[in-house]
């Protein structure tokens, strides 16, 4: 195999692209994302929700385009912002709304919340609320694949505060030199809670991070959804012909606060107000696709209405019962 | 029946459920080739081959968390931390994921995963190659923790951790690995939660893990002479803890002595004494008496080394103060 | 169409705020993301945004501490009707409270099922459980605990070990029978009471708390009603005893007690005792231990309830020892003085009702001791001596054994060498 240092590629070779009727498809995803959290970010206010939460209002076409590139087969674990990875993976949204309600519907039965969100029989093997957490067992569930010799991905997704960790480094080593079947997607948003970019880290491409174990590396416009798609079908291929891990070093916006309520004080407001304007992926999206405002209307429609139906579904679903808290500790 | 050290005892463990099971494999630094620090693995590179017996980088974390995500796909991987005191390192992946991740999904997941590990003092390794640290995992709900102290009870149990679906924390210890010891002709695999009467007695129960298990027999032996009867208990896993064996016990010698190779303070004899109080209240006849190292780092110099850790006349002394009457 | 203006939860935790400054006032174009008022949270003082674009219509909390949930304001449509309820806007020096209570009939109205409540009840009934769950928690069952060990605290164990009282005297309140402290510290012979109480009177009735006192003697009593016992019931000539008692009360010095008819039994009984051991024991569940000495108990009346307070040695003392010691007892028993050691240690019992001229009467046991003695009054009786009805003094005493520890015959011999005592005193030297 070979050894020499690995070129970062600024853009995906051209693959096969994405028909209008799938991008269609892909919107109205990213548009259900975006209502969700919106619809999420309500309830809480309303007092409704347990615990705390964490939206992707910002980032949906990464979570959109990196899924529309897997297989069936293929996992990934995730982060405390969740919710749209869960989403895009395939989960209900009645299955995660419930789940942020507590309730015995909830993917994960009322026992992880917004930040332990889990759908295995979907692939989504978790959501972690460890900055970096996840990131060694999808090293390790892509050696599992490796082992098996099957021809699936396991997919890691974090942000830029993780790329600091420990763990991070240690993951990453490990995957690269044993080739493992994994995708590292680093959703660079600038942001580490409050902190911003150049405030905790020392360089400006964190690419680098993993050029430095010899991991190939493609840098991807996280508000594109077809680039997104197209540089995931890229790593795929890449990963599962034996040839190693890929790291997706995607630039994207955070267009809200670290969590639902975070007044931003540490950002400044003309400058979330320009990324409203500029860097809104559904936007970008949108006049891509030329969507008329009709078409526009029905579909924002649609969505909201399967969105407030699952607040219907998440509401009048079942509560544990309190003993329940001892059921699962061991298999 | 046939012998095994305990180093061998646990290398049996391992080659044989790899033998039988393509999903169980070892990683850990140094194993290949120079066949594990302690020499547990030695000659299984060649039987089994690389893929299956994995040298690591140093990296605790990565190790433990690839080891969860790979046991979550349902493979049995066998983790080996070369000293205990780097357990340390992975507390992150141990505690708050592999622990977890059956309790967070509702169930959904399965983490069977091992992790083995060793420690003990003795040959002066210094203050961070010696402790024991077994008591810390007994406190995390979801894992699992033995620590046997035979050839016999090391097979048994490795082989039940590698097939027991939960994250389990086993604790070998580094004095005990050249100890010859009687092993079935088959391995059996024994379950956890099951303590074991090494000796029988009736004026007191010494309850003792790793090390300090032949340390009490020992004990027991001059106690025996000065007309004292030990009963010498060893519950091989600590969670689960045979908690009725050792109540049992108490109710019939009446008097308790707690022993371990680990600082007394927050030791597992503080767990024991608790689970003894609450269970056997009423048949005490002496408070329970606790045995382990004292509190402090573990000096390098030999002397101050072996003053510190517990020994046989450590637990002497304590069961004679069980069975003391005024003057 | 107006939506209403609720105050937000902007953190997992928050309750409420504090409203600090409107940014906008009443009939101003708000558009939606546009700052629309200061909120002090403790965390931090922030800018909260509107959510929606229209007019602000009303504000109807203008200043301070307000609860998540509530309505605070409304913006609609320029000109539409905001409802009556809402309090005057015109005067922002207003209690903010006002507002609260008449937006509260509104919010009831308008409130599409919030679950804050809902959120709020689910921890409480989590910890309700808990709380059931923590109650109906079994200490850890053991095998082998009935057989037959006294259970001791350690603390009592050391009390007992200080009061030099034997365990196995003691009932213990305790789990699975335990004895703790507290039953070493009240552990004194019961008192008897007559069989057969009171009818319970008519009209209003009297509710008498049990006093600790009451519930020892509840329990032992109901302890000792378990025992299986017999009664043996014998009369005596008191002839002789009368003499006697009236020879000692002629020899008194100044100052000295006068012997009664109780003295003389006590000392006739004690005499008895040690000659029937049989008689002056205690029944202890696994052994019967009998005594060479007799310590006679007396049942006394005492505020608090009957008391027995004892006589120790009283078959080595002379009647007017007796007599000197009874009265010292029963005195300080009156005025509640009396020790711990003046109440244990008794062997046996006499309860003598004679004084409220009871003729006859079964007393009930005082364990562990195992046997007692009922006296009745002394009356002038019809008897037949000779064959000839004559009238003589007599005293009619039933003594109640149990089973466990004494044979029939055994409580015959004792309770006739009483009656011989009684009838020839001379026969006790």
């Amino acid at each position: 195999m070979n050894r020499t240092m690995a070129k970062v590629e600024k853009k995906p070779r051209a693959g096969e692209g994405l028909s209008d009727e799938r991008l269609r498809e892909l919107f109205r995803e990213m548009l259900l994302i975006r209502r969700f959290e919106e619809k999420v970010e309500e309830r809480f206010r309303a007092g409704e929700l347990p615990g705390f939460l964490h939206v992707a209002i910002g980032q949906e076409a990464v979570a959109t385009g990196v899924m529309a590139g897997l297989e069936e087969d293929d996992t990934i674990m995730s982060t405390h912002r969740a919710h749209g990875h869960t989403l895009a993976k395939g989960t209900h949204p009645n299955a995660i709304m419930a789940e942020l309600y507590g309730k015995l519907e909830g993917c994960s039965h009322g026992y992880g919340g917004s930040m332990h969100l889990y759908d295995v029989a979907n692939g989504m093997l978790g959501a972690n609320a460890v900055v970096g957490g996840g990131l060694p067992q999808v090293t390790g569930t892509a050696l599992a694949y490796q082992f098996r010799k099957q021809p699936r991905v396991c997919v890691a997704f974090f942000g830029d505060g993780a790329t600091n960790t420990g763990v991070f480094h240690e993951s990453l080593n490990l995957a690269q030199l044993w080739r493992v079947p994994a995708l590292f997607v680093l959703e660079m948003n600038g942001w580490a809670e409050s902190t911003p970019l150049h405030q905790h880290v020392p360089i400006e491409d964190l690419s680098q991070r993993a050029v430095a174990f010899g991991m190939r590396s493609i840098d991807v416009d996280g508000q594109d959804v077809e680039a997104v798609y197209a540089a995931t079908r890229e790593a795929r291929e890449h990963a599962v012909s034996g040839a190693g891990p890929v790291f997706l070093n995607v630039r994207t916006y955070r267009l809200v606060g670290h969590y639902i309520g975070d007044p931003q004080v540490y950002r400044e407001k003309d400058e979330i107000e320009e990324l409203r304007e500029t860097k809104d992926p559904i936007e970008l999206l949108r006049a891509r696709l030329e969507l008329s405002d009709e078409e526009l209307e029905q579909l924002d429609a649609e969505v909201t209405g399967i969105v407030e139906a699952s607040v219907e579904f998440a509401k009048a679903g079942t509560d544990p019962n309190p003993e329940d808290a001892l059921k699962y500790v061991y298999a | 029946m046939p012998e095994l050290t305990y180093r061998e005892a646990v290398r049996d463990a391992l080659s044989s459920a790899m033998r039988e099971d393509e999903d169980v494999f070892i990683m850990g630094e140094d194993i290949a080739e120079m066949g594990g620090s302690m020499g547990v693995t030695q000659g299984m590179l060649a039987e089994f081959g690389p893929e299956r017996v994995r040298n690591t980088p140093i990296s605790e974390m990565a190790i433990v968390g690839a080891g969860i995500g790979a046991a979550m796909q349902g493979m049995r991987p066998v983790v080996e931390i070369m000293y205990q005191d780097f357990l340390t390192l992975s507390m992150e992946q141990l505690v708050n994921q592999a622990a977890k991740h059956r309790t967070m999904s509702g169930g959904q997941l399965k983490v069977p995963l091992t992790i083995r590990t060793q420690g003990g003092a003795g040959w002066s390794p210094g203050a961070q190659h010696a402790q024991q640290v077994e008591a810390w995992f007994v406190h995390v709900p979801g894992l699992k923790v033995a620590f046997p102290s035979t050839p016999e009870d090391v097979r048994g149990l490795l082989w039940s951790a590698i097939y027991d679906d939960n994250p389990v924390v086993f604790f070998e210890h580094r004095l005990l690995y050249p100890l010859k010891g009687e092993v079935p002709e088959q391995l059996e695999p024994i379950p956890f939660g099951k303590a074991r009467i090494m000796r029988e007695g009736t004026d007191v129960t010494v309850i003792a893990i790793g090390r300090m298990v032949p340390e009490a027999l020992r004990a027991a032996e001059e106690a025996e002479a000065e007309g004292i009867s030990v009963e010498v208990l060893d519950p091989r896993t600590l969670l689960p803890l045979d908690e009725e064996a050792i109540i049992r016990s108490v109710q019939k010698t009446n008097r308790c002595v707690t022993a371990h190779e680990a600082v007394t303070r927050g030791g597992f004899g503080a767990e024991l004494a608790a689970v003894v109080q609450g269970g056997a209240f009423d048949y005490l006849d002496a408070p329970v008496e606790r045995v382990g190292a004292k509190f402090a780092p573990l000096a390098f110099a030999p002397a101050m080394e072996q003053w510190v850790v517990p020994h046989a006349a450590d637990v002497l002394a304590a069961i004679k103060r069980t069975v003391a009457r005024a003057a | 169409m107006a939506t209403e203006v609720k105050l937000p939860r902007l953190g997992q935790g928050m309750e409420s705020g504090t409203i600090v400054k409107w940014l906008k006032g009443e009939g101003e174009p708000v558009k939606k993301r546009e700052p629309l008022y200061e909120l002090d949270t403790d965390k931090v003082t922030q800018e909260v945004e509107a959510e929606t674009d229209g007019v602000l219509l009303k504000i109807v909390v203008d200043s301070g501490e307000v609860e998540v949930g509530r309505t605070i304001a409304v913006i609609g449509e320029e000109g539409e009707d905001v409802a009556e309820s809402a309090s005057d806007a015109d005067a922002p020096e207003a209690d903010s409270r006002d507002h609260e209570a008449a937006v509260e009939e509104k919010d009831e109205d308008q409130t599409e099922g919030s679950s804050a409540p809902q959120m709020a009840d689910q921890r409480r009934r989590g910890q309700e459980a808990a709380a059931a769950t923590a109650e109906a928690e079994p200490v850890v069952a053991t095998e082998g605990s009935t057989d037959g060990r006294v259970k001791a605290s350690p603390l009592a164990r050391r009390l007992a070990r200080e009061k030099g009282v034997e365990l196995a005297q003691i009932s213990g309140s305790g789990p699975e029978g335990r004895i703790v402290a507290e039953d070493v510290e009240r552990f004194q012979p019961t008192a008897q009471t007559a069989p057969g109480a009171a009818p319970p009177a008519t009209g209003e009735a009297e509710e008498i708390a049990l006093t600790s006192t009451r519930k020892t003697i509840a329990r032992r009593l109901t302890e000792a009603w378990q025992a299986p016992v017999f009664q043996l019931t014998v009369s005596a000539e008191m002839t002789r005893a009368l003499e006697l008692r009236e020879r000692l009360v002629a020899r008194l010095a100044e100052g000295e007690t006068k012997p009664t008819v109780s003295d003389l039994l006590t000392k006739v009984a004690a005499a008895a005792l040690v000659r029937h051991t049989a008689v002056n024991a205690h029944f202890t569940g696994d052994a019967i231990r009998r005594f060479p000495v007799a310590h006679v108990g007396m049942a006394v009346a005492a505020p608090n309830g009957l008391i027995v307070p004892v006589i120790r040695e009283a078959d080595r003392r002379t009647i007017q020892e007796i007599a000197t010691a009874r009265a010292d007892l029963v005195a300080r028993g009156r005025e509640g003085k009396l020790q711990r050691t003046d109440l244990e240690g008794g062997t046996f019992t006499i309860s003598n009702l004679g004084m409220f001229g009871i003729e006859q009467f079964i007393a009930v046991l005082n364990p562990p001791q195992a046997a007692i003695l009922a006296v009745g009054t002394t009356e002038q009786r019809a008897v037949v001596r000779d064959g000839r009805v004559e009238v003589r003094p007599m005293l009619t005493l039933t003594l109640t054994c149990d089973h466990r520890a004494i044979d029939g015959a055994d409580g015959a011999d004792f309770l006739r060498t009483v009656k011989e005592l009684l009838e020839e005193p001379g026969l006790a030297l």
